[in-house]
């Protein structure tokens, strides 16, 4: 195993690493909030688990496989205790994801994965229904097109991962892996567009991306991360606005309706704007820490890359003008974003539109007698529920106890759970619980198990449950954010860890003040305006927008 | 700032010609009207392939050599085939993960054989940024030595098992020699399974239920006829147990295609790397694994199958667009009532769950338009003249063979449906047809080495021993490529007692099909 004790394997990503010693201080803390389960588990507990347990810290030098942090031994960091523990004990006893072989990388693990397959699945019809349509551009780009737009060079260079060697061969030109695509994207465009008849051409990829990161988080900052990107080209800069608005607007619904997470939607300010762009516009989110996700951008390029790339087309006048172009992106970043903005103590707590799965059945008995009526009932209501349409496991493991498996269900964040026991086979009824209240106050008893009313109530308590997560985000989000009309009252608000909002006319260079001296930097200038006359907060001179600062990952 | 542009621009085109080694027959600027193909299939295949792949709008060639755009035409016929068999995976209990494109060198060299196989092929991160990476770091080849350490790491107990797992994803093998789009590219995209069971039974029963899965994507999908069979030795999986395949046929080359293969790993990587469970006795033991892979090369087995001189030829059941709806309007007629019939047959078609559109563009003539349909290989095209709107009749035209049918609007659904499928089934039988014709039987060299020359799949009896398969290869080398066995079909023919092999003479212990393969 000596081969995977390397530098590259063991230096795992700072964040990580920071987090570490912290955990094994605070799984002795947790150990009493969970003891009563916790003995219940010794008993019940396979060999298995046992010699984890028995195991020395898993971050000592002579552990031999890849890991950070146990995984059968499910204690979570307190939330409020140390926010970024918290998020990397879910990640790891969720088993969203593992850390890669290579610092910074990540690998996504079926529960995560499914997860983005659900936003996929939702994005990608949207995509299709607004005209555009997928293909596939290569993840290598010759070095020399990556020059050619200069703010975007300059802006990506640090960050490139560079192919020099192939096959054993010196290459001659040295490779790119793709950082983002529109430098490929437009070499291709040059090609294809002649005249007005061939716009717009509306394109998306789901594809990796490579940025070569310093500080990494998984989800959220890794050195490869997937996403999709759509490159769009017109004939007019209004066409190019207006699909620019209308991709940061599908995102917007996608955030709102399907993650339950109310972004703020507006632009970015020059200084934050995508290296390349005229305009960027983006979703922020509010992370349970309060600090700002960048969640989902859409790009109005302008004429900066077709004119790099020389991209015209005749126009209906016969005359050469160069295309107008958008680029809009969201990437696994945004899984990140769920568990930060949902997750509590007990763990991640979904979104019912995208848990890969819904409801979670579990059965319970004590006396062999009971058993096999309780199964049935079990495997009949996940089969009722699974015809209609709804996204349901039955947990009949019999080497676990009911309790563990409803906390075991709960920290993986499954929005309800279904108990049955054998009074309930008997009044041919269930217990619903919900993940998001916790105790009796989510359980409600007596619901029949016949498929009619039974699927129209766990229809009807997901969307409960969907709606009221984002309500419970929003109440979060508006208590958060302070208005401020100084500069004074913005550090104010930025020290207390708050989102500052106030009327900004100030130059880039007092922007970058603000960055320096607080560490909050402007998420945008939101589209929701408040009305009447404004006077900045820097300088005192009028203002047209209010925009939000705040720190963000 | 434009006339500088412009430079880059050519430039850049200039550059293009000259590096890109895979993009003969390539034109300079795309002409809107050069339709049609300047080389025939029968006569120079190989040109016709490198025009009919970008005149039918899947590839776009590239600065560099070996890399490939996959344009919205061939993406729509990877995600149909995704979408099945993702299904398919998914009602097997198999669960989609994605694991990094980049693998530390150290983990990459620690299953040997295995190494040795694709060590050549390495693309290699050497920088970042400005600065240079103190390790070199490698771009997947394949993810089994990513993979198999977090195995190592889930798998505890026998309950952690099976391990089933897939991923979508890019993989990058550089190589030189001469890459063709789709079927040989330095980078492509693929589906890649890898399992762990507790027994070989369980990973046995894996490798045929994915390899059937295989079989349905080419002969359902693609309506290319397959081969199911057994790799030799010597062409099997490097580090792996055995491997099965199914062998498609390009006629034309007289080439086999490993269409896609499902491999049984056996022990060997949980040997190498220590992927343990305690079974149910509380004993510990390996797992068996097994990984499986189909690629974007699909798609260009079926272009190569079924493609004609007018261009592609695409089954409707992985066509993005099944029907395309050409109005023909003529000078006094009434071009409304015409534009309303495409109108609302693209309607009834879209409801019945077809895949149509209707091509109204009016700087293009309706012969252009038939031409450019038929070069994108469309299954079906529906014409609406005068003529058709007095009779309240479409006509409606075969991609394949040409075949003109009216149909009555009234019947317009249920017909279409028949003719797909019709169309669907004798792409099938056609290719099937020509493949047979390939096959030959021989017993001995002479007649094995006759066969071959006349571009054969050949099926012969043999003994089974590596060294007389890199023997076939060594005396078939030639301008043209050695000849090395393709599979051993799991339908045997009988094998008489007493029969030889063709090329040793020894004994024979099965029928294997040879010949000349991609």
């Amino acid at each position: 195993m000596g081969a995977l004790r390397l530098p590259s394997l063991t230096s795992l990503s700072s964040a990580a690493a920071a987090a570490a010693p912290r955990y094994h201080f605070y799984r002795q803390l947790c150990l009493p909030l969970r003891s009563v389960s916790a003995a219940k588990f010794s008993v019940q507990s396979s060999t298995v688990e046992k010699e984890i347990a028995a195991t020395p810290p898993e971050l000592e030098p002579t552990s031999q496989k890849p890991r950070l942090q146990p995984e059968k031994d499910r204690v979570i960091t307190p939330r409020s205790q140390d926010f970024n523990a918290w998020y990397l004990d879910i990640i790891a006893n969720a088993e969203l994801a593992d850390y890669g072989p290579v610092r910074g990388t990540m690998v996504i693990r079926p529960y995560g994965y499914a997860i983005w397959e659900a936003i996929q699945d939702y994005l990608n019809v949207k995509f299709k229904e607004t005209g555009h349509s997928n293909m596939y551009f290569p993840q290598f780009i010759p070095y020399s097109f990556i020059e050619k737009e200069a703010s975007h060079v300059e802006g990506f260079s640090p960050e490139l991962a560079l192919v020099t060697v192939g096959g054993g061969k010196e290459l001659e030109e040295k490779l790119v892996v793709r950082p983002t695509s529109e430098t490929i994207v437009n070499h291709m465009f040059t090609q294809w567009i002649h005249s007005y008849r061939d716009l717009p051409l509306m394109i998306n990829q789901w594809a990796n991306v490579t940025r070569w990161e310093m500080r990494t988080k998984p989800f959220v900052r890794t050195l490869e991360f997937l996403w999709q990107e759509g490159h769009t080209a017109h004939a007019s800069p209004e066409e190019a606005e207006k699909e620019a608005l209308q991709m940061i607007d599908v995102y917007t619904k996608f955030a709102y309706e399907q993650a339950a997470i109310p972004v703020v939607v507006g632009r970015k300010s020059k200084v934050e704007t995508f290296a390349g762009a005229s305009k960027t516009y983006t979703i922020e989110a509010m992370m349970g820490d309060r600090k700002a996700l960048q969640a989902g951008t859409s790009h109005n390029l302008g004429q900066n890359f077709s004119r790099a790339f020389g991209t015209q087309f005749m126009d209906e006048n016969g005359e050469r003008q160069h295309v107008w172009q958008t680029s809009w992106a969201i990437s696994t970043r945004f899984i990140g974003g769920i568990i930060m903005t949902h997750g509590d103590d007990a763990g991640l707590m979904l979104p019912p539109n995208l848990a890969p799965i819904q409801v979670i059945v579990v059965p319970i008995w004590k006396k062999a007698d009971d058993k096999a009526g309780v199964l049935d009932a079990a495997s009949s209501v996940k089969e009722t529920l699974q015809a209609a349409g709804i996204r349901v496991k039955c947990d009949d493991a019999e080497q676990r106890t009911p309790g563990w498996k409803f906390n075991f269900w709960e920290m993986k964040g499954v929005p309800l759970r279904i108990e049955i026991g054998p009074r309930d086979v008997s009044n041919r009824s269930v217990v619903v619980c919900r993940r998001d209240i916790p105790g009796k106050q989510g359980k409600v008893f007596g619901i029949s198990m016949e498929s009619p009313t039974l699927v129209a109530y766990v229809k009807g308590k997901l969307d409960e449950v969907q709606s009221s997560l984002l309500e419970s985000a929003k109440s979060f989000r508006d208590g958060n954010i302070s208005d401020v009309s100084s500069y004074s009252e913005l550090r104010e608000a930025i020290a207390q860890g708050k989102w500052a909002r106030g009327p900004w006319s100030a130059s880039d260079d007092e922007e970058l003040k603000v960055k320096e001296e607080t560490g909050a930097t402007i998420r945008c200038f939101p589209f929701e305006q408040p009305e009447g006359a404004k006077k900045c907060l820097m300088t005192g001179n009028p203002a047209e927008e209010v925009a939000i600062f705040a720190k963000s990952y | 700032m434009g006339g500088k542009d412009a430079m880059i621009s050519k430039d850049a085109k200039s550059s293009n010609a000259a590096t890109s080694s895979g993009a003969k027959g390539k034109k300079e600027v795309k002409k809107e009207t050069g339709l049609g193909l300047s080389y025939k299939k029968d006569d120079n295949f190989g040109e016709w392939y490198s025009e009919v792949v970008v005149n039918g709008e899947m590839i776009e060639y590239y600065d560099i050599s070996g890399c490939y755009i996959l344009r919205p035409w061939a993406v729509s016929i990877w995600e149909i085939m995704h979408n099945f068999f993702d299904a398919e995976i998914k009602k097997m209990n198999i669960k989609n993960c994605y694991f990094p494109l980049f693998v530390s060198s150290t983990v990459l060299q620690k299953e040997k054989d295995h190494i040795e196989g694709f060590a050549p092929e390495v693309a290699w991160v050497t920088k970042s940024g400005e600065s240079e990476l103190e390790v070199p770091i490698a771009i997947r080849p394949t993810s089994e030595t990513v993979m198999y350490p977090y195995f190592s790491k889930w798998i505890r107990g026998h309950r952690d098992l099976p391990l089933r797992l897939n991923q979508w994803c890019n993989v990058v093998r550089w190589e030189f020699s001469n890459p063709t789009p789709f079927i040989r590219s330095r980078e492509f995209l693929w589906q890649e399974g890898h399992t762990a069971f507790a027994t070989k039974e369980e990973a046995d029963g894996e490798v045929l239920d994915i390899l059937e899965l295989y079989r349905r994507i080419y002969e359902e999908f693609l309506a290319v006829p397959v081969i199911k069979g057994k790799k030799s030795e010597h062409e099997k999986f490097a580090g792996g147990l055995y491997t099965t395949t199914v062998e498609a046929f390009v006629p034309n080359t007289g080439r086999g295609v490993q269409g896609a293969t499902s491999h049984c790993l056996g022990q060997n990587f949980a040997k190498m790397f220590e992927i343990n469970f305690e079974n149910e006795k509380g004993e510990r033991a390996m797992v068996w694994q097994n990984s499986w892979a189909y690629t974007t090369r699909t798609i260009g087995v079926m272009i190569m199958v079924h493609g004609d001189d007018k261009g592609l030829v695409l089954p409707p059941k992985v066509a993005s667009l099944q029907v395309i709806v050409v109005p023909v309007p003529y000078k006094d007629a009434d071009t409304k009532g015409i534009f309303d019939a495409c109108a609302s047959t693209v309607k009834s078609l879209n409801e019945a769950g077809f895949r149509a559109e209707a091509d109204y563009r009016d700087n293009y003539s309706p012969g252009w338009k038939y031409s450019h349909w038929e070069m994108k290989g469309v299954p079906l095209r529906i014409e609406i003249g005068p003529k058709d709107l007095a009779n309240n009749t479409v006509r409606a035209v075969r991609r394949d063979n040409s075949s003109k049918n009216d149909i009555p609007m009234a019947d317009l659904v249920e017909q279409v449906k028949v003719m797909l499928d019709n169309i669907q089934q004798s792409l099938f039988d056609a290719a099937k047809q020509r493949r047979d014709t390939c096959i030959q039987t021989v017993y001995t060299w002479e007649e094995f080495a006759e066969a071959l020359s006349k571009k054969k799949m050949i099926l012969a009896p043999w003994c089974d021993e590596e060294e007389v398969e890199k023997d076939v290869k060594t005396r078939t080398k030639g301008e043209m490529g050695a000849a090395k066995s393709l599979c051993s079909p799991f339908e045997q023919p009988a094998l008489p007692e007493g029969t030889l092999c063709f090329a040793s003479g020894k004994p024979a212990k099965k029928w294997t099909y040879w010949g000349r393969s991609y």
